[in-house]
């Protein structure tokens, strides 16, 4: 693969500049510090995110001073992360037209055919001496190949068969997909805004909170969401299960366009823009005493929300309501050692505490409302698909076989298997070998398997002797020796080398 | 949790430990190896059954997808180690992987195991993740993780066989030293800072150290034969990983745009996720340009092995919050 590339790609002829921006020592370099920046970024709570406070929270005044100088809160958009960015940008740019996007040009290439010596020269090869005479030990092959997926084309008494043609674009389409990303991105971040806002019952939701980036030039929409109505809705447990929103859209002039029912991963969308049931809470109550309207505002407090009405300077009135509406009413006195329920209210009965009657107004809900515009997310979906598709691509192994039969001569070709010709009339040999860039072992252990049983069916019986060796026909990784080095090497080897073939063939 | 689901957990657990030493046991006896590594192998089948089982089991008491909290994820790791192992296994004929696999798998039934009860009930589910978005963003990521966690392990076997013993134990020290600071963080009060300081520190220290040591090579150990076949596991289980990950991820942003309004908002577990995402990419870069030698991308693999760890369990226990929260019961 890397010897293909650079004859697209050679560094010699290229500028300098351009070669320094197309190396992948850049790329590691970058994606490393950005990694680092990440990992900082994930460790330290993000004011964007999390506010000032929970920082200050957890690293003390004096601490969150320092990362808040150093940029290290708000890293994401710090310069230094925003021009790592930049450069991983135009590195990637420079690889993918240099080197990755010339390589569909060699899938174009058709490959030749190869004789038995050039089949002896490659990663992995072998060659099975036949007992017949005829092209059926090809035929065999060619059926086993298809069989696995090979596409398989023969010229006479040659074959080739290739596998994973198309994981060779694993890289390209990956590339496309993190370049078309980035297109999304930036238009989103150029026109796009968000925001969140938490409306009460009956309430407008508008955009005038929105948030955008620096260099935004898009425009905020002029319609209104009001909330029509909003609920909660709980396990038996009493935990919340599902939160919903009724939502209005309504023009300029009030005009009613759309009513929809929001939720949790429910949303409404109008004009570009979506919007989302992010949080529910209850936010005050209105309460009647003795005919009197008066409004306690309400704080959540585990699964209930409960307001606090001091009577005077030691004792607290404790209204704590659920979310259904009923609301149980508590005093508290410091010499008590717990609050004391003193009555419930419900909507049509109110409690009656002494001379004072207590009845419920109503209750206001607050909806928690998520909005956003994201004009780029077609482009950002589509180019999610072709970074899922190029990581899958990446994973095919892409493999060549080639297979050549050819009539026995035992000097040249493939290695091996000097003494099965011997004393034999002339006969066919069968030379068969390729090369994988991934999963090497896997595409060894395949080649090994179609040997032995070419050798079974087709082979001249003999073979079964050098079978009981299998690494000592497969020679993989030694391709430019001379046979009688490696005849040493296995007789120096031995025992250890034996065992390794049975611990490659394992559990099969 | 129902008796059934609770003999079908332990089974698992137990059927793993047994296998580990089953496997430990065929690295010792030379002359049983082969019969002492297919008991192994049947063991860990049986435990790979049991607990494929047992999460079914939980799901119908659930009524639910089970994969909702740190338990449930917990024995779908060891679920994805085991299965993919036995997948290596069939495919590579990988033995010493076997004892490595068991021991990962084990590691997690006693982990969740010493969980709080909280943990063990089926609780229901928070609004947030009632969605069928939780199936298509979740098991993918788990299995990433299980699988990166093989590559890493195959990569010590790979250092063992390249004669690299220096750098071995110096690696398998910086991992056991990340464990433990995971495991404080999830079973004491020890500060968080402080683990997040053995963590880092003995992660940066331990690994620029092992790469160091790679230039001391034992000539006595190890076999180069199959120091190429582990590196090739590695590269499988990276490659495979790899796409699992990059699909959790995306379908997650799918998910949070969904839910939430945003794909991406720098949670820190969104966060986390992304930098052994480039730390992998940088791995399949330097693979492809072939500029590192086999040892060094073993390295590279535990490094990944170390963050994938800081993603999945490291994240919750060494007291990093955010969104991704569902895992946290303190």
């Amino acid at each position: 693969m890397n010897q293909e590339s650079e004859k697209i790609y050679d560094p010699k002829t290229q500028s300098s500049l351009k070669n320094a921006l197309a190396s992948v020592q850049l790329t590691i370099f970058l994606m490393s510090l950005t990694a680092l920046t990440v990992l900082i970024g994930a460790w330290c709570p993000q004011e964007s995110a999390s506010g000032k406070e929970k920082v200050i929270e957890q690293f003390g005044a004096d601490t969150a001073k320092l990362l808040t100088q150093f940029g290290i809160t708000d890293i994401y958009h710090s310069p230094f992360f925003l021009s790592l960015i930049a450069m991983l940008t135009v590195n990637m740019i420079a690889c993918s037209f240099l080197r990755v996007f010339p390589r569909i040009k060699l899938l174009q290439k058709p490959l030749p055919f190869l004789s038995g010596k050039d089949i002896g020269k490659l990663p992995v090869n072998t060659s099975v001496a036949l007992k017949g005479n005829d092209q059926s030990a090809l035929t065999a092959l060619a059926v086993r190949l298809s069989a696995r997926g090979f596409k398989v084309a023969t010229s006479g008494d040659k074959l080739l068969a290739e596998y994973g043609r198309f994981g060779r674009l694993a890289a390209t389409v990956t590339h496309i997909g993190l370049l078309t990303l980035l297109v999304g991105v930036t238009i989103t971040s150029w026109t796009g805004f968000s925001g969140f806002q938490p409306v009460l019952l009956n309430s407008h939701l508008d955009f005038s909170q929105s948030e955008h980036s620096k260099l935004w030039v898009g425009k905020l929409p002029t319609w209104t969401v009001r909330v029509d109505a909003t609920h909660r809705e709980d396990y038996p447990t009493g935990e919340p299960k599902q939160w919903f929103s009724k939502l209005t859209v309504l023009d300029t002039q009030g005009k009613e366009i759309k009513t929809q029912e929001i939720s949790v991963n429910n949303p409404l969308s109008y004009d570009g823009v979506d919007i989302y049931q992010s949080s529910w809470g209850l936010d005050h109550i209105f309460l009647n005493f003795n005919g009197k309207e008066k409004r306690l505002d309400l704080q959540p407090m585990g699964k209930l929300y409960a307001a606090f009405l001091p009577l005077d300077q030691n004792s607290v009135m404790i209204f704590s309501v659920r979310a259904d509406g009923i609301i149980k009413v508590f005093a508290k006195r410091p010499d008590w050692e717990a609050p004391r329920q003193l009555g419930e209210i419900t909507k049509d009965k109110p409690a009656k505490l002494g001379p004072v009657t207590i009845s419920l107004i109503r209750v206001m809900p607050v909806t928690g409302l998520q909005y956003k515009c994201d004009p780029g997310l077609p482009i950002t979906y589509v180019a999610f698909a072709f970074i899922i598709v190029g990581v899958l691509m990446a994973a095919i192994p892409h493999r060549h076989v080639w297979v050549s039969l050819e009539t026995g001569s035992k000097k040249e070709g493939a290695t091996g298997n000097e003494n099965k010709t011997d004393d034999m009339a002339p006969s066919k040999i069968l030379y068969f070998g390729g090369r994988s860039v991934k999963a090497k072992v896997g595409f060894e252990r395949l080649i090994k398997t179609l040997e032995s049983q070419m050798a079974s069916e087709f082979g001249i019986p003999k073979v079964e002797i050098s079978e009981a060796q299998p690494t000592e026909k497969l020679n993989a990784g030694h391709t430019n020796e001379s046979s009688a080095q490696k005849k040493k090497e296995h007789v120096l080897a031995g025992s250890s080398a034996d065992s390794n073939a049975k611990d490659a063939q394992g559990d099969s | 949790m129902s008796e059934m689901q609770m003999a079908l957990t332990n089974t698992a657990g137990i059927t793993s430990v047994m296998s580990f030493w089953v496997f430990v046991a065929s690295n010792g006896f030379k002359n049983r190896k082969d019969l002492l590594v297919k008991i192994g192998s049947w063991t860990l089948t049986l435990a790979f059954a049991a607990v494929t089982a047992a999460i079914i089991t939980r799901g119908i008491d659930a009524q639910r997808f089970p994969l909702a909290n740190l338990y449930e994820s917990l024995l779908w790791f060891a679920w994805a180690t085991m299965g993919a192992y036995l997948a290596l296994a069939k495919a590579y004929g990988v033995r010493q992987l076997g004892w490595l696999a068991s021991l990962t798998a084990l590691l997690m039934f006693l982990y969740g195991s010493w969980l709080p009860q909280s943990q063990h009930d089926i609780q229901p589910l928070v609004p947030a993740l009632v969605s069928y978005w939780r199936w298509i963003h979740v098991p993918p990521l788990i299995i990433s993780y299980a699988l990166f966690f093989l590559g890493g392990l195959s990569g010590f076997i790979q250092l063992y066989q390249a004669g690299r013993i220096a750098s071995l134990i110096t690696a398998a020290a910086t991992v056991s030293l990340a464990i433990l600071a995971v495991v404080l963080g999830t079973f004491t009060s020890v500060e968080t800072a402080w683990l997040q300081i053995l963590f880092a520190g003995a992660s940066l220290v331990g690994m620029i150290i092992s790469f160091k040591l790679l230039r001391r090579i034992d000539k006595n150990r190890g076999d180069s034969k199959l120091a190429e076949t582990y590196d090739d596991v590695s590269y499988r289980c990276i490659a495979i990983g790899m796409p699992a990950l990059t699909f959790g991820i995306i379908t997650g942003g799918l998910w949070a745009n969904h839910a939430w309004g945003t794909y991406w908002s720098w949670d820190p577990k969104e966060s986390m996720a992304l930098v052994t995402w480039l730390s992998y990419a940088a791995y399949i870069h330097l693979r492809v340009h072939r500029e590192c030698s086999a040892e060094k991308l073993a390295l590279v693999s535990i490094v990944g092995l170390l963050l994938t760890l800081m993603t999945y369990l490291g994240f919750n226990s060494l007291g990093l919050g955010g969104l991704h929260s569902y895992g946290n019961f303190k």
